[in-house]
């Protein structure tokens, strides 16, 4: 047990010091490359627990679409480096330290609360599926997920569709002047409009300008 | 019939006063002379059928109050008393009323001055007609009002203002007094009904009362009390200082008011409670005491004043004085008389001073004045006859009255009767000197007027004299007349109950010099003022320049106003003012509205920064609501 | 604390909660640390409904878990969507000069 304890302690380390740099780092890409080393350890984490399908799935999404999606944005936009200058800074140290005290305020809360659970006396199970050691953690997962949860499962992928098209529309701009194919123009095209006979007499030319 | 009486001059006074635009001038005088007047025949025959019939009726309009055990009803109530101050107030009244359409002619607000004049009025009579003190108040209070509206009537002049709140604050001083006796009265007697009171009298002679562990006999105070009231009414000595000013009103005002009714209203309280005063020989001799140095006082004043108007108010603050301590020595009826003839010969003095004011196009220092007896002779035949009767002159209405009160109070002897009779005679001897001093000054002498030229002098409005010439004919007439009815022998035949006497005086047996002395001196007092005031002019100069300080304290009214104002008037308005600009201003406006409202402003200035824009203060805030929110759940 | 109890991954998930949070309001630099932050608060979440899963031996957490990593997703996509286009309308995203809500 005393990898189990090493292995914890070294990477809730890491999580958590990564995650006070992603807030407190100057360079927003290195805050973006802070976060991902929070995703990575967490996932580790999740792997050493024992739910590896989810510490798979995290690095796979998380680090590998989320935060590469952060950093295409940090790179595009122009974040400038911050001038942080004299006043802003005292204005930091005061709004730090009130922060910091609301932030202490809500981390005792949330001990107090969910510590208060860890006295119950009973714990009821709330569904009847209990770990088969025989079965992968994925196997598991699927056995589940597309049984008792495939609503959710359906509902999570409408979800998914509708933040595709939001960010499509918002980010989409149609530009006016550019020449394109529409390919079903193209394709309607008929001889009666598209041809003409013309008789054309000596000398005269023809007019196009119809 | 009674009811016509009291309500005619009410309803005069509310057409004329809401209607007026819409009737026209001319309309609204008419209208409310001829309401007084037919209540001025009608007072005469309630007064012909009292002295025939010995009629007496007490009617009811309606209940007023009916509180528990506090009754009071608003009713008629005829007795001999009333039914002289009847045809006293209804007859001077309507004859000012025709006066004044002849001396307000030029005025633009008639229909206004005709709605006060009928109000004033309709108070009077409602004052002299009450049979319980709570109605006595209300037409006390009614004629206050209306004094303070006539004198002011001119509102354009910040001198009427001023005079018209002075004559109002110094009266409410006396209302204080006044309303103090009457809570008295309520709460020993339970009843504010005159017959009940009066019965009541005799069981409580003796009673005390003990205030601030000094110990007082309760009747003595309710007197008291009330005769303050009758003091500022009346312009007695201290709280007289508004009587002087209040001839900023127009001439016809003061006529009526100062001169015959309200200011009598005073005397007229102290005789009707008699029944009460009797009891109570401290009360009766502050009156008599009161009375005699008010008259004396402003007879004083009156002999160096300039203004005619003014001298003409001091006098009848003098004439007051004699009818107060009439009443103060218990002869009742005398003051009645004195009263009833006083009347007549002091309006008649003030509506001819008016004619005069007239003549000379508003002219009023007697010093400007003079030499014009040939041209305005009519005016001057009144205002002659108005003198004889004010100085007492032998067989004119004023020396039977004015006379009784100085035998009677010779009668009653002891140190306040032989006082009363010495400053009596004195004072006379003043009122002499005073009158003629006016009367000559105004039509004898030198031509003194720098603006007017004597050929623009001319007599005034027939409207103007006919009235005037009426009450002359009653200051002749009425003293001869009514003589034997108020004060002879058998004048208690006639009072009956409304005059109590405890011990009635007999009027028989006076020694002849006391008969002799007054009239001698007020005769003789003719030829000498106008030898001192018209022919040899020096004497008096020389007598001022060497008496100069006594001289302007006479001038200056013996220095009342200027004590007044420094006693009272400055360190209230001192206080006022620092009321005002520290406490209300500086605290509870600082505190309150404003201080709410300048609040309610900083708190809004402060609680825009919530709405920075920016979004994590947004989110800050909404994590502490959730943090405090935690916090409750969990604690509790 | 050698023994590694259910407290010490909830502890854990409660540090990264209130990391995630104070982010949100004490950064001073742009609006891509506000995104940043809401994912690690999402994370702290995700472990605290795994670590749940594990001990109490009911996948359901862990179910709950994809659900949420999905949603996240998601989210993400359209914040930065929008970040986009507020910078190609303001052309800044520096937090000071977001304020356009102010009033």
């Amino acid at each position: 047990m005393l990898a189990h304890t090493l292995f914890f302690y070294f990477f809730s380390t890491i999580a958590v010091f990564s995650a006070i740099m992603v807030t407190v780092s100057r360079n927003t890409v290195v805050s973006v490359f802070f976060l991902i080393l929070v995703f990575i350890s967490i996932s580790i984490l999740f792997i050493m627990i024992g739910a590896e399908f989810l510490g798979m799935i995290m690095l796979i999404v998380y680090v590998g679409a989320v935060a590469v999606l952060f950093l295409f944005v940090v790179m595009m936009l122009n974040v400038s480096q911050v001038n942080i200058k004299k006043t802003s800074r005292k204005g930091f140290i005061n709004n730090i330290s009130i922060g910091l005290f609301v932030g202490i305020v809500i981390f005792l809360e949330l001990l107090v609360a969910i510590g208060g659970w860890k006295y119950k006396a009973d714990f009821i199970n709330l569904s009847e599926i209990n770990f088969n050691t025989n079965i992968t953690n994925t196997h598991a997962l699927g056995n589940i997920l597309y049984t008792d949860y495939i609503h959710l499962f359906q509902i999570s992928g409408m979800i998914l569709l509708a933040s595709m098209i939001g960010a499509i529309y918002l980010t989409f701009t149609k530009k006016e002047n550019i020449k394109r194919q529409s390919y079903f123009e193209q394709i309607e095209r008929e001889k009666s409009t598209a041809v003409e006979l013309l008789e054309v007499e000596n000398d005269k030319g023809v007019n196009l300008d119809d | 019939m009674e009811y016509l009486i009291l309500l005619l001059p009410l309803f005069g006074s509310i057409i004329s006063g809401f209607f007026g635009k819409i009737l026209g001038q001319r309309s609204c005088e008419i209208l409310t002379s001829l309401f007084v007047s037919i209540s001025t025949v009608l007072s005469l025959f309630i007064f012909y059928k009292t002295l025939s019939q010995d009629y007496s009726s007490n009617k009811l309009i309606f209940n007023w109050i009916s509180s528990g055990e506090f009754n009071v009803k608003w009713s008629i109530f005829i007795d001999p008393l009333t039914s002289v101050m009847l045809v006293i107030v209804n007859l001077i009244s309507s004859i000012i009323h025709f006066y004044s359409i002849g001396y307000m002619s030029h005025d633009p607000h008639k229909s206004r001055f005709m709605a006060y004049l009928s109000l004033f009025t309709f108070s009077m009579l409602a004052l002299v007609t009450a049979d319980n003190f709570l109605q006595l108040f209300f037409g006390w209070e009614g004629v206050g009002l209306c004094s303070y509206l006539l004198i002011g009537f001119w509102y354009k002049k910040p001198s009427a203002n001023a005079a018209a709140i002075k004559a109002f604050v110094v009266n409410r001083i006396g209302d204080f007094g006044f309303a103090i006796g009457i809570f008295l009265i309520f709460y020993f007697y339970g009843t504010l009904d005159y017959n009940e009171v009066f019965q009541q009298t005799p069981l409580f002679a003796q009673n005390k009362l003990f205030i601030l562990g000094f110990e007082f006999n309760l009747i003595t105070i309710i007197c008291l009390m009330l005769f303050i009231g009758a003091m500022g009414k009346s312009a007695q000595i201290l709280l007289h200082t508004w009587l002087p000013d209040a001839m900023e009103g127009p001439t016809p005002v003061s006529a009526l008011i100062h001169a015959a009714t309200m200011v009598t209203a005073g005397v007229f309280l102290v005789i009707r409670c008699s029944p009460i005063f009797e009891y109570s020989q401290t009360a009766l001799n502050v009156v008599a005491l009161v009375g005699m140095t008010t008259a004396f006082f402003a007879a004083t004043i009156a002999l160096v004043q300039n203004d005619i108007k003014k001298i003409i108010a001091y006098s009848t603050c003098s004439q007051l004085g004699y009818m107060f301590f009439a009443a103060g020595i218990g002869a009742y009826h005398v003051a009645t008389f004195h009263l009833f003839t006083h009347a007549f010969f002091k309006a008649l003095l003030f509506l001819g001073a008016g004619c005069v004011i007239h003549s000379f196009k508003d002219e009023q220092d007697i010093r400007l004045m003079g030499g014009v007896w040939k041209k305005i002779p009519f005016t001057y035949i009144l205002m002659l006859i108005g003198t004889l009767a004010l100085t007492g002159f032998p067989f004119l209405s004023g020396y039977y009255s004015k006379d009784a009160i100085i035998e009677f109070s010779y009668l009653k002897g002891g140190a306040i009767g032989n006082a009363a009779t010495s400053i009596g005679i004195i004072t006379a001897l003043l009122t002499a000197i005073y009158s003629w001093r006016l009367f000559f000054k105004t039509f004898h002498g030198k031509y003194n007027n720098k603006i007017q030229k004597k050929s623009s002098i001319h007599e005034s409005y027939l409207i103007m004299l006919i009235p005037t010439s009426i009450l002359a004919a009653g200051a002749i007439l009425i003293g001869f007349s009514f003589k034997e009815i108020f004060i002879g022998h058998d004048s208690l035949q006639f009072w009956q109950g409304s005059i109590l006497f405890l011990k009635f005086f007999h009027h028989d047996d006076l020694p002849m010099w006391l008969l002799i002395i007054t009239p001698l001196i007020v005769t003789l007092a003719i030829p000498v003022s106008y030898y001192l005031f018209i022919k040899n002019e020096k004497i008096i100069n020389n007598l001022i320049i060497k008496n100069q300080s006594v001289y302007n304290f006479l001038l200056n009214k013996w220095y009342f106003d200027e004590l007044y104002n420094l006693i009272f008037i400055k360190p209230i308005k001192n206080l006022g003012l620092f009321l005002w600009k520290k406490i209300d201003i500086g605290s509870i406006d600082r505190y309150g509205p404003d201080g709410l409202s300048s609040l309610v402003k900083l708190i809004s200035i402060k609680a825009v920064n919530f709405q920075s824009g920016y979004l994590y203060h947004y989110a800050f805030v909404m994590l502490i609501g959730f943090s405090m929110l935690l916090t409750y759940l969990i604690l509790y | 604390m050698i023994e590694i109890t259910i407290g010490h991954y909830l502890t854990l998930a409660a540090i990264i909660f209130s990391i995630g949070v104070v982010g949100i309001f004490l950064n001073r630099k742009n609006v891509i640390i506000i995104l940043m932050s809401i994912e690690l608060i999402l994370l702290a979440v995700n472990i605290n409904l795994v670590s749940f899963s594990i001990y109490l031996q009911n996948l359901v957490g862990q179910v709950f878990a994809i659900f949420i990593l999905t949603v996240a997703a998601a989210e993400t996509a359209v914040g930065l969507a929008i970040i986009v286009i507020y910078y190609k309308n303001k052309g800044s995203i520096h937090v000071e000069t977001i304020n356009s809500l102010k009033g």
